[in-house]
């Protein structure tokens, strides 16, 4: 019956969340998926969004610059993500998809460092929810 | 084509769910309601009016307008807003790989998800009041013949130039900002500054600061307009209400008109928590007013500076996309002429 109840609050509001500052549709293409592995060179902690600059090494030994689109610095701020989280020389993997206008720039659908964690861990609503947060008590 | 019957199916047992349970939510509206104002216990300042001041935030996970389905059921039983709440926040977005919808970001990954926010405590289905439906009601056919206007006028020249763009985008405006200010996807904070004669509310997003005079005073002339309207504040008891007009066209709040009339009511009824309403009137949009209301509830400082035009990259890249589309598109009609 419970999982009853949530199919149907689920059916209900099921909505593309309009969470971003502008449209990704207008800026990615989703016929241009991309999966990019290197080093982060920079990172841009700017508002409406953060930028992630990273260096990819191409088969042939020449090395491509990417810019990642990421999440407000504020709430990455927020969230316990500082400048040191991801400082030059990071060992990234990106999953995303390339701009519209074929420059080197993507979307950072996932990013997972080296060691297969994620960007970022935050509190999982199915384990405690968010009024378990510490800091904002 | 299974997942579309899958969805009716769904649809259809849901309606049939919310008729059976027509009457137990009766028996839950009676017993539930919203939090009980005690404002003998809230901290005042020196001129004796209660002290809004502090950080706060409106982050929620309760819609706007009730979905269809809920009928005029205004609250849930506590059973269901738990479970409403732990399905929302667990909601990072559609991820189906290759559509539209998978282009945006892992909300987990990048700090955006709604369930790393503080949420005040809410068993509202809705948080719209009145109507009882808790849906904005039907829009005029002035209202309507406006705004379809306005998009025909927008129509294939969507991404023209950056003034073809949304307010948001433009970063002139967020459609949280209002008045009424609304909860948005994240950075849901503001920050409110009390002292005698003034209250100063700014919102994370994006970093606008509504200076309120409280002395009642009246309106700016009519000739003036704002994209934040003019707003005069006056208390009544321990209530703030806070009136506001003259706005700009181009801010159509939920489609309004520049004649929009919003009054706000802002009641700390607890050390965590002020009670936070508005009604908007628009003759020229609604047949009639409707109201809304929702608890912020306390949180840490600061409120970080959300300085969107600084690098506002994605509207470059969004019109560079277009330029780019509209030369293949054009590459393509020479190819086929040939």
């Amino acid at each position: 019956m419970k999982k009853f109840i949530v199919t149907c609050l689920f059916a209900a509001a099921a909505t593309i969340p309009a969470w971003a500052h502008h449209s990704f549709a207008a800026e990615f293409d989703v016929t241009k998926p991309v999966k990019l592995e290197g080093v982060v060179t920079k990172m841009e902690w700017i508002n409406p969004h953060s930028w992630i600059h990273m260096d990819v090494k191409n088969p042939d030994g020449t090395v491509t610059s990417w810019m990642i689109e990421g999440g407000s610095p504020n709430a990455l701020l927020r969230r316990g993500f500082t400048k040191l989280s991801l400082p030059p020389g990071s060992k990234i993997v990106v999953e995303g998809y390339q701009a519209k206008d074929g420059a080197n720039r993507a979307n950072g659908r996932d990013l997972t460092f080296a060691d297969g964690k994620k960007l970022f861990i935050g509190s999982d609503a199915s384990e405690g929810g968010p009024k378990d947060k510490p800091d904002e008590k | 084509m299974v997942h579309r019957l899958q969805i009716t199916l769904t649809a259809l047992a849901c309606a049939a769910f919310g008729a059976s349970m027509a009457g137990a939510q009766e028996l839950a509206l009676a017993a539930k309601t919203a939090p009980t104002p005690t404002t003998t216990s809230v901290p005042r300042t020196p001129d004796g009016h209660p002290d809004l001041g502090g950080y706060w935030t409106n982050a929620t996970v309760i819609p706007l307008e009730r979905p269809k389905d809920l009928g005029n059921k205004a609250f849930f039983t506590p059973e269901e807003a738990a479970a409403y709440e732990k399905a929302k926040l667990a909601d990072n977005g559609p991820t189906g790989k290759g559509t539209y919808a998978d282009v945006h970001y892992n909300m987990a990954q990048f700090g955006l998800e709604k369930g790393q926010s503080k949420v005040a405590d809410n068993i509202r289905t809705s948080l719209i009041t009145d109507p009882a439906n808790g849906r904005i009601p039907p829009m005029t056919p002035e209202g309507r013949e406006r705004n379809a206007e306005r998009a025909a006028k927008n129509k294939g020249h969507e991404f023209d130039s950056a003034e073809n763009r949304s307010l948001s985008e433009r970063c002139i405006l967020w459609p949280n900002e209002g008045p009424p200010m609304m909860p948005v996807g994240y950075n849901s904070n503001l920050e409110i500054v009390q002292g005698a004669g003034y209250v100063a509310v700014m919102q994370e997003m994006i970093h606008d600061a509504r200076v309120i005079p409280t002395d009642g005073g009246s309106h700016v002339p009519a000739n003036i307009r704002e994209w934040m309207g003019d707003s005069r504040g006056h208390w009544e008891g321990d209530t703030l209400v806070v009136d506001t007009t003259n706005f700009r066209p181009e801010t159509a709040f939920h489609g309004a008109s520049e004649n929009l009339h919003v009054v706000e009511r802002f009641r700390r009824v607890d050390a965590d928590t002020i009670l936070y309403s508005f009604t908007v009137e628009d003759p020229h949009t609604w047949a009639s007013p409707w109201s809304a209301e929702y608890p912020m509830t306390k949180v840490k400082g600061p409120i970080f500076e959300y300085a969107c035009h600084e690098g506002n990259y994605g509207m470059e890249n969004n019109l560079s996309g277009a330029r780019a589309e509209e030369k293949k598109l054009a590459e393509k009609k020479a190819l086929e002429a040939k």
